[in-house]
């Protein structure tokens, strides 16, 4: 038999067979190749109680290289991009060795939820709002788990039902005072939360950010 | 003085050349010989041109000999096996004066950067500065006997230990399982000296997904967060019978060398493997004052910059300002293309004006309104004559009366020179036509007159003239761009004008119908005309590195290098 194959099949097995580790790895189609893994949210984090999901693609010359994985569940966290699920992990990239597996990595990724690395960031503009004001970045975090991941609303917050609205204020890591204020102007909602989420407009930093640079950017 | 070059062992002298240097302490009349001798002057080693460098071409075995003798020194310095001082040159970028002060400072701490040992975890004494002993196997190759127990022998005082095994590895006597491919008849392992053991296919997939895939010459241990690099021997063990992965392995050590010093320059052309050296032009000032174009030993036609990453001889411009030419001209190719094909509108009548031919003074077919193609104003307003071919007039662009007509009089600048460039690079590029149209003529000549084979090469000799000097030309239109003007720019452009003119006149005769009776008067013209742009090529040449060196060039904007 193919050596990557028996490989993976041994890996898909294993974590079958493994009660503990709650890391499950599914097969998307007939290949195990292209595979589904899930874990659930670290306790004491924002993503406590959410179900994440990874897309998992084995290559050619796995375990030689790495493997390739991307969150499908959108996730509000500095070293995961916010749109496309891209993860920053070094394991991914120059630190993968072939002895690591699914199950390692997939728990290594869990373990990345609980400690992310602002300083090496995937996206930007969260890592930006992680570093301005934890508190606020975990309120949103935390919203983004119980709209994406299921987990559950923050103490008395009904959770969103499906298909219903979504606070647009809230995903974005904003005040909603803030963005009225200048929806009170005459601007656009949409723009308005567009701009101040670009431009960081959080915690510490709205002091730092006049009034005329806000209109300035949303005339643009 | 020739004497001395009687005793050389090079091979470029012979007693051509050694004529030739006689001859260079006397007049400078050598211009006029038969131009086919011309050749030999170029060849000689020493007798440099002011356009050309010193270099030596070297061979994957001279850098290898070149980072043997390295390794060895530092073997011999550090007392220590090659494969370690191969590991040890290798973290610091063949930087021999660094690593020999870092390990004479910490050799403890070199080694685990190095991935010699690992990262020591209980704290110990600190350990005394004396030279290293390893006189230990780095590795640990062939299968394992499962009755041998690994051996903890506590550390002896005062004496480096670069061998150590942490972590003594877990005993399995029964059948090994690799922890990769979990394949249990795979029974021959191997591992470093940290003990981690894979079997022998893995490792021979993984070093050779390593060298293949990722080019990589550091090939660390595959168990995780162990940082110990498989030295030379052990990957040669674990590749096997796969020599072609062995010899891309050393290819690559070569290529990492070749990139950490600077007087060393690998070959661009694809899948060659020589090198050039030329230490004249490993400082980037350097390059502000010559153009260092050289040829690999392993063909001539492996011409390239050793300056810069332009595959081409970019002579007589210098490096900076081939590549921000190319850079324009790769930014601006849209608007140049746009530009080239937009019309214009009269601006009397506002009937649409297609622009065809060179010239800048344009008539209305309309209106009959005679204006300026580049500021669009009256055509009366300007002198007369104030435009010739390969120059383009500034006045023009200080003429131009508002933004836009500004902007356009700056497009218009750009593509004057761009043009240019680029009908001597089409002309060059047309040439293998050319020469295949030459040949066919100079088969008609040997047919229809009493010449022979050696004697109608005057005709291929033209051609190659030609396409010489229409590179020189092309170069010479990025560099009057970047010119400032003035005197010399005046002066550059007249020299350029008379290659020019001479290159073209050349091309007329060689590309004109032959006529078997005009074939000795066509040989003596083509003759006479390749010696003379050939001089005239030189000329160009010559000046502008001179120019270089005496800092006569001004330029108009800050081009790279110049202060
Ligand atoms: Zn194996
Ligand atoms: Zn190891
Ligand atoms: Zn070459
Ligand atoms: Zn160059
Ligand atoms: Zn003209
Ligand atoms: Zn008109």
């Amino acid at each position: 038999m193919d050596a990557r194959l028996r490989r993976v099949n041994k890996e898909i097995a294993d974590c079958k067979n493994d009660k503990t580790s709650n890391i499950v790895v599914d097969l998307i189609d007939s290949s195990p190749y292209h595979l589904r893994g899930s874990f659930s949210g670290p306790e004491d984090t924002p993503y406590q109680g959410g179900h994440f999901e990874v897309d998992i693609v084995i290559p050619e010359s796995y375990p030689f290289q790495p493997v390739k994985m991307k969150f499908i569940t959108k996730v509000y966290h500095p070293n995961v991009s916010s749109a496309s699920g891209a993860i920053c992990l070094d394991i991914l990239k120059d630190a993968w060795s072939p002895v690591l597996t699914l199950k390692s990595t997939l728990i290594s990724l869990q373990s990345l939820l609980c400690s992310p690395e602002p300083n090496d960031p995937q996206d930007a503009e969260v890592a930006k709002h992680y570093m301005t004001s934890k508190s606020s970045f975990e309120e949103t975090a935390r919203y983004w788990t119980m709209i994406y991941a299921g987990g559950p609303g923050k103490g008395g917050v009904p959770k969103a039902t499906k298909g219903g609205t979504m606070d647009e204020v809230a995903m974005a890591g904003l005040e909603k005072a803030h963005v009225d204020q200048f929806e009170a102007i005459g601007f656009e909602r949409s723009k308005v939360i567009d701009v101040l989420r670009r431009l960081n407009y959080r915690g510490a930093n709205v002091a730092k950010i006049n009034d005329d640079r806000v209109v300035e950017e949303l005339l643009k | 003085m020739s004497s001395d070059y009687e005793n050389s062992d090079n091979e470029y002298y012979d007693d051509e050349d050694d004529m030739m240097l006689e001859d260079e302490d006397g007049s400078a009349s050598e211009m006029d010989v038969d131009a086919f001798d011309i050749d030999y002057r170029t060849s000689g080693k020493d007798k440099l041109k002011l356009y050309e460098v010193e270099y030596d071409p070297l061979s994957q075995r001279d850098v290898e000999k070149m980072m043997q003798q390295d390794v060895e020194n530092i073997s011999g310095i550090f007392g220590v096996d090659s494969n370690i001082a191969a590991l040890l040159l290798r973290h610091l970028d063949w930087n021999k004066e660094k690593l020999i002060e870092k390990y004479m400072d910490n050799p403890t701490a070199v080694n685990t950067a190095a991935g010699i040992s690992r990262p020591e975890r209980s704290a110990e004494p600190p350990r005394s500065s004396s030279r290293s002993q390893p006189s230990q196997s780095l590795l640990n190759l062939g299968p394992r006997r499962s009755s041998r127990r690994p051996t903890a022998e506590p550390p002896k005082s005062g004496k480096t230990k670069i061998i150590e095994r942490i972590s003594p590895p877990v005993e399995e006597p029964q059948a090994f399982v690799c922890p990769i491919c979990f394949d249990e008849t795979q029974t021959e392992t191997y591992s470093l000296h940290c003990e981690h053991r894979f079997c022998t296919s893995c490792w021979n997939t993984y070093i050779t997904s390593k060298i293949r895939t990722e080019a990589e010459h550091w090939v660390t241990c595959m168990a995780e967060d162990c940082s110990l690099v498989a030295p030379d021997s052990f990957i040669r063990k674990a590749l096997q019978e796969d020599n072609s992965t062995w010899n891309r392995f050393q290819e690559l050590l070569v290529r990492h060398f070749v990139a950490c010093n600077p007087s060393l320059k690998y070959c661009p052309y694809p899948s060659c493997t020589y090198t050039v050296s030329c230490p004249s032009a490993s400082s980037r000032s350097s390059l502000t004052t010559i153009v260092p174009i050289v040829t690999c030993g392993a063909s001539s036609s492996h011409k390239f910059c050793f300056g810069c990453h332009v595959d081409d001889d970019h002579r007589p411009v210098v490096c900076g300002v081939a590549k921000m030419w190319l850079q324009k001209c790769q930014d601006d190719s849209e608007t140049a293309n746009w530009i080239k094909s937009n019309t214009k509108e009269c601006s009397k009548c506002q009937s649409t004006i297609e622009k065809n031919g060179g010239c800048n003074h344009m008539t209305c077919k309309k209106c009959k309104y005679e204006f300026c193609w580049v500021c669009m104003g009256p055509w009366s307003e300007h002198g007369t004559a104030w435009y010739s071919c390969n120059r383009y007039d500034e006045k023009a662009s200080v003429d131009a009366r508002d933004a836009q007509s500004k902007s356009r009089a700056s497009l218009e600048r750009y593509l004057h020179y761009y043009n240019r460039w680029a009908n001597h690079e089409q002309s060059a590029k047309l040439s293998m036509e050319l020469y295949a149209k030459t040949e066919k003529k100079m088969d008609e000549m040997q047919m229809t007159s009493e010449l022979t084979w050696i004697e109608v090469q005057f005709m291929k000799k033209a051609v190659d003239e030609v396409f010489k000097c229409r590179m020189t030309l092309k170069w010479t239109y990025a560099m009057a761009y970047y010119l400032d003007s003035g005197n010399q720019k005046e002066l550059f452009e007249d020299n350029q004008r008379d290659l020019e003119r001479a290159v073209e006149e050349l091309s007329e005769l060689i590309e004109s119908p032959l006529e078997p009776e005009s074939i000795p008067s066509l040989r003596q013209k083509v003759t006479d005309k390749t010696v003379y742009v050939q001089k005239r090529n030189e000329i160009v040449l010559e000046d502008t590195a001179k120019g270089l060196l005496e800092g006569r060039w001004k330029w108009n904007c800050s081009i790279e290098g110049f202060d």
